[in-house]
């Protein structure tokens, strides 16, 4: 063998750095991250006559619901429920679908993945990148409502965004974990659809943090749900102030979002190629 | 004496076979293979500038070899050495969006390949031109033939410049007019490359552009000849 740039089929860096070196696969493939996010949100609104339209219609028509179940439940509601319970589904429906897209995108796109060879990590970085553009597409939907409830719009609006981003995040590390695992038991792909459903309870999308710590035990137990902030930050931007979550909450949620992207890169590099041969 | 640039040495290959949850648990008084071996210590060296030809049986691991030199299925044992970029042609119009134009599935596909946006914006006019598509080009594929689709797909595939390029049987489509244009294309494209690794069951083909022809059954290469005699 003569040349320079010989290359071992299937070498990768050191393990401890796939944390990092997916971020870089990620920025060299965005061109392709870009096509590939723009079939999967074309896909999903095709034929429509509303098209993107149903990013809003959906959440809305879902609030409505919610906004009648619970007055039917609790009775006479803040008036701006209805509006938490929007952004709530919303903000969780960013991280369900991220989830969900990313665990299974690697079975999703098999038939890609044994005829070329690019990055595999591109392939759930696309799917929640994908639901993180058709969320923010849907938070169109907060200007009407602000107008309706004379909410001011300020600074702080800039926290809806955010926190989409953040849901978005805390998805990228367990779908990136469990991507791999889901080529070999498809279990995995139908336990994340229950867990995405029992979640949309256990986190703040129907209730509030607000109302949460006036529960006492309740309140200090939710504080411990990674989902709990980007929900709230949400509202309280909705609502045009300052968020009043302790920075430990909002530490407590980033730090798990890290943690999770660091295990997860690590679990996607190291069995990513050995479940493709499940494909 | 010209370097060598794709060196595999020994290369096996299983794919695991999935056990359902009942066959786990009587799997476990009953020792029986979960494996599949697709590759059997293939050893396989290419020259720069030379173009080899891989044929055999359907599922005797034609494909699998290529599949390996070109990173989707690293080998389990043994190794596989490659110099520079490397690029499979298979399966035409791999990941086309059938809600997208002609023009969108250009750019999607060729990302696909490994272009990056500035390569692909040089490259469309002639991707266009040569997939004879005219105005159709701007109408969504779910309106396309077979035909068209394929034309579509081989003309960005072709548009590649790779160090070694490997061609998993992607000749032969459309009409015998646009096969005939395909065909040069590739053998153009083989002749620029230099480096090429060819699957094909059309042996006249291979007789004509291969240098080498390897012999692939039941996993192993057993054979390896030159086309022509040297003189």
């Amino acid at each position: 063998m003569s040349g320079e740039n010989i290359v071992e089929v299937g070498l990768k860096p050191p393990l401890f750095k796939a944390p990092i070196y997916t971020l870089r696969e990620v920025l060299q493939n965005k061109f392709l991250i870009r096509n590939l996010v723009v079939r999967e949100i074309r896909g999903k609104y095709r034929n429509a006559l509303l098209g993107y339209t149903w990013t809003f219609i959906e959440p809305a028509l879902l609030a409505i619901v919610y906004y009648f179940l619970f007055y039917m439940l609790a009775g006479n509601p803040d008036e701006l429920y209805a509006m938490w319970v929007l952004i709530g589904i919303i903000i969780w429906g960013c991280f369900g679908r991220s989830l969900q897209a990313s665990v299974s995108s690697l079975t999703r796109n098999k038939n890609t993945i044994h005829l070329v060879y690019f990055p595999r990590i591109v392939f759930p970085m696309t799917a929640v990148m994908g639901n993180i553009v058709t969320t923010l597409m849907s938070c169109v939907v907060v200007f009407p409502i602000m107008m309706i409830f004379n909410l001011p719009l300020t600074i702080y609006a800039l926290l809806i965004p955010a926190s989409v981003f953040l849901a978005g995040f805390l998805a990228t590390g367990i779908g990136v974990m469990l991507a791999p695992l889901n080529c070999i038991y498809r279990d995995i792909e139908h336990l994340i659809r229950f867990i995405v459903r029992a979640g949309f309870f256990v986190s703040p999308v129907m209730w509030t943090y607000e109302m949460a710590l006036e529960r006492g035990m309740f309140g200090e137990a939710a504080v411990y749900n990674p989902m709990l902030t980007p929900i709230t930050l949400a509202r309280h931007g909705l609502e045009g102030h300052a968020t009043t979550l302790p920075s430990s909450v909002i530490g407590l949620c980033i730090g798990f979002g890290i943690l999770t992207w660091l295990i997860g890169s690590y679990v996607f590099e190291k069995y990513e190629r050995r479940a493709v041969k499940y494909l | 004496m010209k370097p060598t640039v794709i060196a595999m040495e020994n290369v096996t290959l299983h794919f695991p076979k999935l056990s359902s949850l009942l066959s786990m648990v009587t799997g476990v008084f009953k020792k029986k293979d979960n494996k599949f071996t697709a590759l059997r210590a293939v050893t396989l060296e290419v020259k720069a500038g030379e173009v080899f030809g891989l044929i055999g049986k359907n599922g005797s691991g034609k494909s699998t070899i290529l599949r390996v030199m070109s990173g989707i299925y690293p080998p389990d044992e043994g190794s596989c050495y490659v110099t520079g970029k490397v690029s499979l042609l298979a399966g035409l119009g791999t990941g086309f969006s059938q809600h997208q134009t002609g023009v969108e599935n250009a750019m999607l596909y060729g990302s696909i390949l490994g272009h990056n946006e500035s390569e692909m914006t040089e490259k469309l006019p002639e991707i266009l031109e040569f997939s004879e598509l005219g105005d159709f080009i701007h109408e969504p594929i779910r309106t396309y033939s077979a035909g068209m689709k394929a034309r579509l797909g081989l003309a960005v595939a072709s548009a590649i410049k790779p160090d070694i390029l490997l061609i998993d049987e992607v000749l032969g489509v459309g009409d015998p007019q646009f096969k005939e244009k395909s065909k040069t294309r590739i053998l153009n494209l083989v002749e620029q490359t230099g480096t090429v690794v060819i699957v094909s069951h059309s042996f006249g083909l291979m007789k004509d552009i291969c240098d080498r022809v390897g012999v692939v059954h039941k996993g192993k290469l057993v054979m390896v000849a030159h086309t022509r005699v040297k003189r």
